[in-house]
C-alpha cells in the first residue's frame, strides 16, 4: 500500500487548494462580528482555505490588546469590554481578519442550571452510566444520566445529603467540589482541576445561591456543528466549532462543553476541544456531537486521491456509488467473470451453489443480457423464497420455545415464505403482520405476538426491524444518540396497549385480539399516559372500538414515512454487500450517518414508486455494476471497507455452507421432523441450532433478538475443527451414494473430467492446470500406494483419493467463502 | 463497528512473542452448592444441630483456621484468601453467576457472556496455537453445573473450547483416518487453497487459517492436545495433584483432580481463563459423610496446584477461584444434609498477585448471614477482571441490541484486601 499513501499526500499539497482565499469562521460558522458577552463567553475560530483547515498552522493576532485573549490556536475569552480585530495569517498566503465585541466583561450572567451546570457534571462524567448516572447513583450520590433530568439533579445535589454536597458560605468545601478535584477521597478520582475555569464557574453557582434560573430563561433548542462536511486527506486535521441555539434566538459557543465521539477511530479520531484528525483509510466517516439532549455530527471523506477511470454506470446505484468513487480518488476492481458472479448471485439470492448444469449453461451462453435473466430465474425459483423467509424469520424470532409452539413456529415460516414466493408487496406483508389478530393456525403472523410478548418488546422489535430505530435505550432515559425520550418511547408503544391475548385452540397456543378501550400507555417517570403517537410525529386519535395498530401500519406504509422504506433498502443492500449504506443496518440516526445519503433516499424512492416490490429491488441491486465488481483488489482499494470498489467477501452463513457441503458432496441430511433431503434454509425456527452442532458451531442466530447481528459470520477454533475432523463432514465424504464414491468408480471417465466435476461443483469453476496437476498427483500417489501396499485395494485407494480432494476443496476459502 | 479485529489480536501477540507472563484465571466450580459452615467458616460454638460433625484446624496463618479435612491447604493458607460473606445468590442452581457476575432474569438479548469470552473478545489469543478460553467440564446430567461459560450475546466465536463436551470433545480425536492420510489432505489442501488472501481486508480469513493451524496442531498433538495430554508430565507432580476420577458424580460434574493439573498447562499453553467443575455439592442428606470424600480431594488437588503456580513462578500471573452458586442452611436436617442457603456462601481466591491469608468477611454465630464485609458475586468478578487487567467498571461491550454493557455493575469494585 505504499502507491495509494504518496498519492493521498499529493492531494494535500496541491497547489490548488492554496489558491483560494483564506476564510474565517466564527460563531455558528460565520464570519460575522463575534459578540462575547459576560466573563465566560467564548469562540472558537476555524481558519480555512477552501476544504483544508489551518486553525492549528495558522497565526492569530488582535488588535487592540486588552480585548480578548487566546487560550489555544482559534480560541479566544473576553478580558476587557470593547471591540477588536482578530487578524490571521498562513505563512505565505493571503490573510484575513474578523471583528470581535465583548460586552460585561466584569459582570457574571444570572447562572441557568440546567443550560450552565449540568453541561460540567457531563462533561466530566460525573452523571455517566459508569458514574452517578447509573440508576441509583454511586456510593449514595445520584444523578440523572447524561443530566436528562436537570429538575432531578437539582434536587440530589441542593437537599439529599444533609446538605453538605453543598456549602453556601464557603462553596470551595462543597463536597461537589472537593470530591470532583480529589481534594478529599473520591472513588471516581480527581476529575476537575482545582481552580479552573469550571472550577471557578460551579463556585460561583454556590456563592450566587445556587440559581436554577426562571422558566422564562431561554432554552436550548438545537445544536449546530461547524463544518457540517469537509473532504479533506489524510492526516489532516480539522477543528470543529459547536453553537448552541436558544429559544430567545441567542447564541453562544458550545465546542468545548461538548462530548464528541468518532464514529470509526480507525478512520478519524477526535479530542475533547473538537480538534478532528483523519486517518489513512479512505471513504466518509463521522463524529457525534452531543450536548444536553440535543445531538449534531461532522461528515469527514478522506480520498485516495487516486486516478479514476469509471465503467459507464448501468442504473441509479452505479451512478452514486461511482460518484463517490470519483470524489476519492479510488479506482474500481474489474468486472467480476462469469463464473464468479453466478456462484456470487446464486448464494445471495437462493442461498445455495449453482449446480454443475447451471454452471456450464451459463458459462456456454453467449447473450449480453444473460447476467440479468440470471437474477430473473433465480427471483422465481423456490429456493430464493427459502433463504428469504429463513432471514426474515431470525428478525421475526421464529422461536421454538416449547416443542407444543411447532405447530405456530412452522405456519409462521410457512406464512413469511408465502409472502415471498408470491412477492406480496412488503408493505402489506409488514401491515398484515403489525395487525395481526385472530388464531395463529388461521392467521399465522399472530405467532409474532407469542415471541414478542410485551408491548414494549413489540413497540422495539418493530421500530428495529422496520424502521431502523433502536428505542430500547429510551425506555429509562433520553436516548443518548439520537432525538428519542422517554415519551417518544411510550408514546409509541401505546399502538400495542390493547392487544389482548387468551389461550388458543392448542396447548402453548393463543388468540390475540383488540380490547376495546383507549390506547395509552404511561411513562413511569412523569406517570404520564401518552396516545399513539408515531415516532417524530403528532398523536393519533383512535377510538376505543378501534385497533390502534391500523393506525400505525398506515403510517408505516404511508409512502411519506421517512423510516420504512429506507430501513428495507438498507437492509437488503447489507445482505448483498456485507454492509449497510447506514451501518449497522438498523441503527439509523442522525449521528450515524450513511456512507451515500443520496443512493439510500433513491434507493427508498425506488421502492415505493415500484409498489414495495421486494424482487424489483433485488434486480436494481444485482443488476448494477457495483455488485458485479471483482473482489480482487487493484493495488489502490485492498483496504477499502465501505465504498464498494469491490466485492468484500464473507463467510457462507451456517445454513448455506451446510447444505453446500451437501451439494459437492452429493449428500443431504435428515432434519427432525422434516423430510429428507430438506434444505438448511429451509428449516423454519431455531430448534435445529440444538439438533445440529454444525448449525450453532458456524452461527446460525437464536432469534433471541430483532438484530440481524446475532447471525455471527466469525472464525474459530471449534469450527475448523468440525470442518476438518468432524464424523459430520466425513460421512458425507465417504457416504456411498456420495460424489467421492460415484466418481472413484466412474473409472471410465478420465481423471480430468472426474476432477473438473468436483471444480466446477464447488467453484463453479474449471480447475487451472496447476490444480488439475496436484489432484492428479494425488490420485497418482494413493494408486501406488494401493500398487505396493496389498492391505489398500485398488478400488479403497481410488475411493479414499476423491474423499481427500473432496475434502480439501470444501476447506478452501474459495470454497467457504462468498466472493 | 471499530474496534481491533482477531487477527491484529493475534498478530500483536506473536509479535510480542509473549509466550509466558500472560495473566490468567482458573475457576474452580463446585456444583450444587458447598457447605461454607463446613469448609472456610467453621462455627465450632454453635449448636450441635448447626456446629456438625468437622471441626476446625489451625492453618500457617495466624488466627486463620478452616476445616479438618484441608490440612494441605492449611500449611498454605497465606498463599489464599477466604471470603465468608458471598452475597447476592439467585438461588438458581447454575454456575452462571460465577461464570458472569449475573443472575439470568433481566438478561439482555442473547444472555450474559461469561468471563471467559469477555477476556476472548477483548483480549484474543495469547499465543496462536491455544485458544484464549477452555472449559474443561464434561456434559452433566444436570447441564447448567457442566456450564464452561457462555458467550451470550458476544457470539459462539468467543464460545469456550471445550475438550471434554459436545462437538468439541469428538472432533478433536481423529476417526476414520490415520494421522498419515490427515497429513496428505493438508499437503492437498496446501496446494489447492491459493485464494488470493487480499481480496479480504477483514482478517476473516487470515484468522480462519489461523485456526486451521490450531485445528491441524491439536489433531496432530501440538500444544493444544499436549497441554491436555498428561502422560508425558511428571510421574511426582501427577502424584502431587492425584487422579481421582472421571465417573460423573450422579447428575453433576466428575472427581477429576488431574484437571487442575490440566488447567495449570493449559494457562502454560496460551489459555487466559479455564474453567473447570469438581464433583457434586448438593448435600441435601449425607453432608459430612460426602465432605469427608470430598474435601481431601479438593485439599490435594487445590493445594498441588497453587503450591505448582507458586513454584512455576506464575502465581502472581494466574488468579485461582473456588467457588459455588450458593451456601446451604445453617441447620442440619434429617438425612445429616444441609438444604439451599443463597443468604451467604464462601469462596477461596488464590495468586493473580492478590494478598494470601486474609479472611474476608464474617457470618453470624450460626453461619447464616453475612455480617461483616457482604461480597457480591461482581466484585469477585470485578476483581479477577482487574487482575488480568481489565477494569470492569470502565469497559463495555456491545450487547446485540447495540447498547454497551458493563462487565460488571459499576459499584462493584474489585475487593481491596486483595489487590491493595
Amino acid at each position: 500500500m505504499k502507491t495509494p499513501v504518496v498519492a493521498s499526500l499529493l492531494f494535500i499539497l496541491t497547489p490548488l487548494a492554496l489558491a483560494e482565499p483564506l476564510t474565517l469562521s466564527g460563531r455558528n460558522g460565520s464570519g460575522d462580528v463575534i459578540q462575547l458577552v459576560g466573563p465566560d463567553a467564548r469562540q472558537q475560530i476555524v481558519a480555512s482555505i477552501g476544504e483544508r483547515d489551518f486553525t492549528h498552522e495558522a497565526s492569530f493576532s488582535v488588535k487592540p490588546a486588552g480585548v480578548v485573549e487566546f487560550i489555544d490556536p482559534g480560541y479566544i475569552r473576553p478580558i476587557g469590554n470593547g471591540k477588536a480585530l482578530i487578524t490571521v495569517t498562513v505563512s505565505g498566503h493571503s490573510s484575513a481578519s474578523i471583528e470581535v465585541q465583548v460586552e460585561k466583561c466584569q459582570s457574571p450572567l444570572p447562572i441557568n442550571f440546567s443550560n450552565e451546570v449540568v453541561p460540567i457534571l457531563t462533561k466530566y462524567g460525573c452523571n455517566g452510566g459508569g458514574c452517578h448516572g447509573k440508576s441509583g447513583g454511586q456510593n449514595g450520590f445520584r444523578l440523572s444520566l447524561l443530566g436528562y433530568e436537570p429538575w432531578n439533579d437539582y434536587d440530589y445535589l441542593i437537599n439529599e445529603g444533609r446538605g453538605r454536597r453543598i456549602f453556601p458560605a464557603a462553596p470551595e468545601h462543597s463536597l461537589l467540589l472537593t470530591k470532583a478535584t480529589g481534594e478529599i477521597p473520591h472513588g471516581g478520582g480527581a476529575r476537575l482541576e482545582l481552580g479552573s475555569h469550571d472550577y471557578q464557574f460551579l463556585s460561583r453557582w454556590i456563592r450566587q445561591g445556587m440559581p436554577y434560573g426562571s422558566e422564562t430563561d431561554p432554552t436550548i433548542e438545537r445544536i449546530a456543528v461547524f463544518p457540517e462536511e469537509r473532504t479533506a486527506g489524510s492526516g489532516s486535521k480539522q477543528q470543529l466549532i459547536v453553537t448552541a441555539h436558544y429559544s430567545d434566538g441567542t447564541q453562544k459557543d458550545v465546542t468545548r462543553a461538548v462530548q464528541f465521539e468518532a464514529n470509526q477511530k480507525e478512520m478519524a479520531d477526535v479530542n475533547e476541544s473538537g480538534l478532528v484528525e483523519l486517518k489513512e483509510l479512505p471513504g466518509s466517516t463521522s463524529i457525534m456531537v452531543r450536548f444536553q439532549e440535543h445531538v449534531g455530527v461532522f461528515i469527514a471523506n478522506i480520498p485516495l486521491g487516486a486516478p479514476v477511470d469509471l465503467p459507464k454506470p448501468r442504473n441509479f446505484v452505479d451512478h452514486h456509488i461511482f460518484r463517490k468513487l470519483d470524489l476519492l480518488g479510488l479506482p474500481p476492481s474489474h468486472l467480476a467473470e462469469d463464473s464468479t458472479f453466478l456462484r456470487r448471485v446464486t448464494l445471495d439470492i437462493a442461498g445455495r451453489l449453482p449446480t454443475q448444469e447451471e454452471t456450464e449453461a451459463f458459462l456456454a451462453d453467449t447473450h449480453h443480457n444473460k447476467r440479468a435473466a440470471k437474477i430473473d430465474a433465480l427471483l422465481d425459483s423456490p429456493e430464493y423464497a427459502d433463504w428469504f423467509a429463513n432471514k426474515w424469520s431470525a428478525v421475526l424470532r421464529n422461536k421454538r420455545a416449547k416443542d407444543e409452539y411447532a405447530r405456530g413456529t412452522y405456519a409462521f415460516h410457512q406464512w413469511v415464505r408465502n409472502n415471498l414466493a408470491e412477492n406480496v408487496p412488503f408493505d402489506q406483508f409488514v401491515g398484515d403482520l403489525v395487525t395481526a389478530s385472530g388464531e395463529m393456525g388461521q392467521n399465522p403472523p399472530v405467532a409474532w405476538y407469542r415471541t414478542v410478548s410485551d408491548s414494549k418488546e413489540q413497540m422495539q422489535d418493530v421500530a428495529q426491524v422496520f424502521l431502523g430505530i433502536r428505542m430500547q435505550c429510551a425506555q429509562c432515559h433520553h436516548h443518548p444518540y439520537e432525538k428519542w425520550s422517554q415519551d417518544d418511547y411510550y408514546g409509541f408503544t401505546a399502538f400495542f396497549s390493547t392487544l389482548q391475548k387468551k389461550p388458543g385452540e392448542q396447548p402453548g397456543e393463543q388468540i390475540v385480539y383488540h380490547k376495546r378501550r383507549d390506547a395509552g400507555s404511561q411513562n413511569p417517570n412523569t406517570r404520564e399516559v401518552l396516545k399513539p403517537t408515531p415516532l417524530g410525529s403528532e398523536a393519533v386519535t383512535v377510538s376505543a372500538e378501534n385497533d390502534p395498530r391500523f393506525a400505525l401500519a398506515d403510517w408505516m406504509r404511508d409512502r411519506n414515512n421517512p423510516y420504512f422504506a429506507k430501513m428495507l433498502v438498507n437492509r437488503y443492500w447489507k445482505h448483498f454487500f456485507g454492509r449497510g449504506i447506514v451501518e449497522p443496518e438498523d441503527d439509523m440516526r442522525v449521528t450515524n450517518p450513511a456512507t451515500h445519503p443520496e443512493l439510500i433516499a433513491d434507493l427508498a424512492e425506488y421502492f415505493v414508486v415500484s409498489g414495495y416490490d421486494l424482487k424489483d429491488l433485488i434486480r436494481v441491486i444485482c443488476n448494477s455494476h457495483t455488485y458485479q465488481l471483482s473482489a480482487e483488489p487493484n493495488g489502490y482499494n485492498t483496504n477499502d471497507r465501505q465504498n464498494y470498489s469491490r466485492y468484500y467477501p464473507r463467510r457462507l452463513p451456517a445454513e448455506v455452507l451446510l447444505d453446500a457441503i451437501n451439494d459437492v458432496s452429493m449428500t443431504s441430511d435428515r432434519f427432525n421432523g422434516q423430510d429428507q433431503g430438506t434444505r438448511a434454509i429451509a428449516l423454519p425456527d431455531d430448534k435445529y441450532n440444538k439438533d445440529v452442532y454444525f448449525l450453532s458451531v458456524f452461527g446460525r442466530p437464536e432469534m433471541d433478538s430483532a438484530c440481524e447481528c446475532e447471525r455471527t459470520l466469525d472464525a474459530n477454533l471449534a469450527q475448523s475443527l468440525h470442518l476438518i475432523n468432524s464424523t459430520t463432514i466425513q460421512s458425507k465424504l465417504t457416504s456411498n451414494t456420495g460424489r467421492a464414491s460415484k466418481l472413484a468408480s466412474a473409472k471410465e471417465v478420465a481423471d480430468e473430467s472426474r476432477i473438473a466435476e468436483l471444480y466446477l461443483n464447488a467453484f463453479s469453476r474449471e480447475p487451472r492446470p496447476d490444480e488439475l496437476q496436484a489432484a492428479r498427483a494425488h490420485l497418482e500417489k494413493k494408486r501406488g500406494r494401493a500398487a505396493a501396499d496389498e492391505k489398500l485395494s485398488e478400488a479403497q485407494a481410488e475411493r479414499e483419493a476423491f474423499e481427500d480432494i473432496l475434502w480439501a476443496l470444501v476447506n478452501t476459502k474459495e470454497f467457504l467463502f462468498n466472493h | 463497528m471499530g474496534g481491533v479485529g482477531l487477527p491484529e489480536i493475534l498478530k500483536a501477540e506473536s509479535a510480542t512473542s509473549r509466550k509466558r507472563g500472560h495473566k490468567a484465571v482458573i475457576m474452580v466450580f463446585l456444583p450444587g452448592g458447598p457447605p461454607h459452615q463446613d469448609m472456610f467458616d467453621l462455627k465450632p460454638d454453635a449448636p450441635s444441630e448447626v456446629r456438625g460433625e468437622f471441626r476446625p484446624i489451625s492453618t500457617n496463618v495466624a488466627g486463620m483456621q478452616i476445616c479438618e479435612e484441608f490440612p494441605q491447604l492449611a500449611r498454605i493458607a497465606d498463599q489464599f484468601s477466604v471470603i465468608r460473606s458471598i452475597v447476592g445468590a439467585t438461588g438458581r442452581h447454575d454456575a452462571q453467576q460465577c461464570l458472569t457476575g449475573h443472575g439470568v432474569t433481566n438478561s439482555p438479548p442473547g444472555g450474559w457472556p461469561s468471563i471467559g469470552a469477555v477476556v476472548s473478545k477483548l483480549q484474543g489469543a495469547a499465543d496462536s496455537a491455544a485458544p484464549p478460553f477452555v472449559g474443561l467440564s464434561p456434559k452433566c446430567g444436570h447441564d447448567e453445573w457442566g456450564d464452561p461459560g457462555q458467550a451470550g450475546f458476544l457470539g459462539p466465536s468467543y464460545a469456550a473450547f471445550c475438550p471434554f463436551r459436545g462437538g468439541g470433545k469428538e472432533d478433536m480425536v481423529l476417526k476414520g483416518i490415520s494421522l498419515e492420510r490427515l497429513g496428505d489432505r493438508q499437503a492437498l489442501l496446501g496446494s489447492f487453497d491459493q485464494f488470493r488472501r487480499n481480496v479480504d481486508s477483514s482478517g476473516m480469513m487470515e484468522g480462519m487459517d489461523t485456526f486451521n493451524q490450531q485445528a491441524f496442531g491439536v489433531l496432530t498433538s501440538s500444544k493444544l492436545a499436549a497441554a491436555l495430554d498428561l502422560s508425558d508430565e511428571d510421574p511426582k507432580t501427577r502424584e502431587r495433584y492425584g487422579r481421582g476420577s472421571d465417573v460423573l458424580r450422579a447428575d453433576g460434574c466428575w472427581k477429576r483432580m488431574d484437571q487442575f493439573l490440566m488447567a495449570r498447562r493449559l494457562v502454560e499453553a496460551g489459555a487466559r481463563v479455564v474453567t473447570l467443575g469438581f464433583s457434586r455439592w448438593d448435600w441435601h442428606s449425607g453432608n459430612f459423610k460426602r465432605g469427608r470424600e470430598d474435601f481431601p480431594m479438593l485439599d490435594q488437588g487445590l493445594s498441588a496446584l497453587l503450591e505448582d503456580l507458586k513454584q512455576r513462578g506464575m502465581s502472581d500471573d494466574v488468579s485461582v477461584v473456588v467457588w459455588g452458586e450458593f451456601g446451604r442452611t445453617p441447620k442440619i436436617n434429617n438425612n445429616a444434609g444441609r438444604d439451599h442457603w443463597p443468604r451467604v456462601s464462601c469462596a477461596l481466591l488464590a495468586g493473580g498477585a492478590m494478598n494470601g491469608g486474609q479472611v474476608i468477611g464474617a457470618t453470624d454465630r450460626l453461619g447464616g448471614e453475612a455480617v461483616e464485609r457482604p461480597v457480591h458475586f461482581q466484585e469477585v468478578l470485578s476483581t479477577l477482571y482487574h487482575n488480568l487487567g481489565i477494569d470492569a467498571r470502565k469497559v463495555t461491550v456491545q450487547d446485540l441490541t447495540g447498547r454497551p454493557q458493563y462487565l460488571v455493575d459499576p459499584q462493584y469494585e474489585p475487593l481491596k484486601e486483595l489487590i491493595g
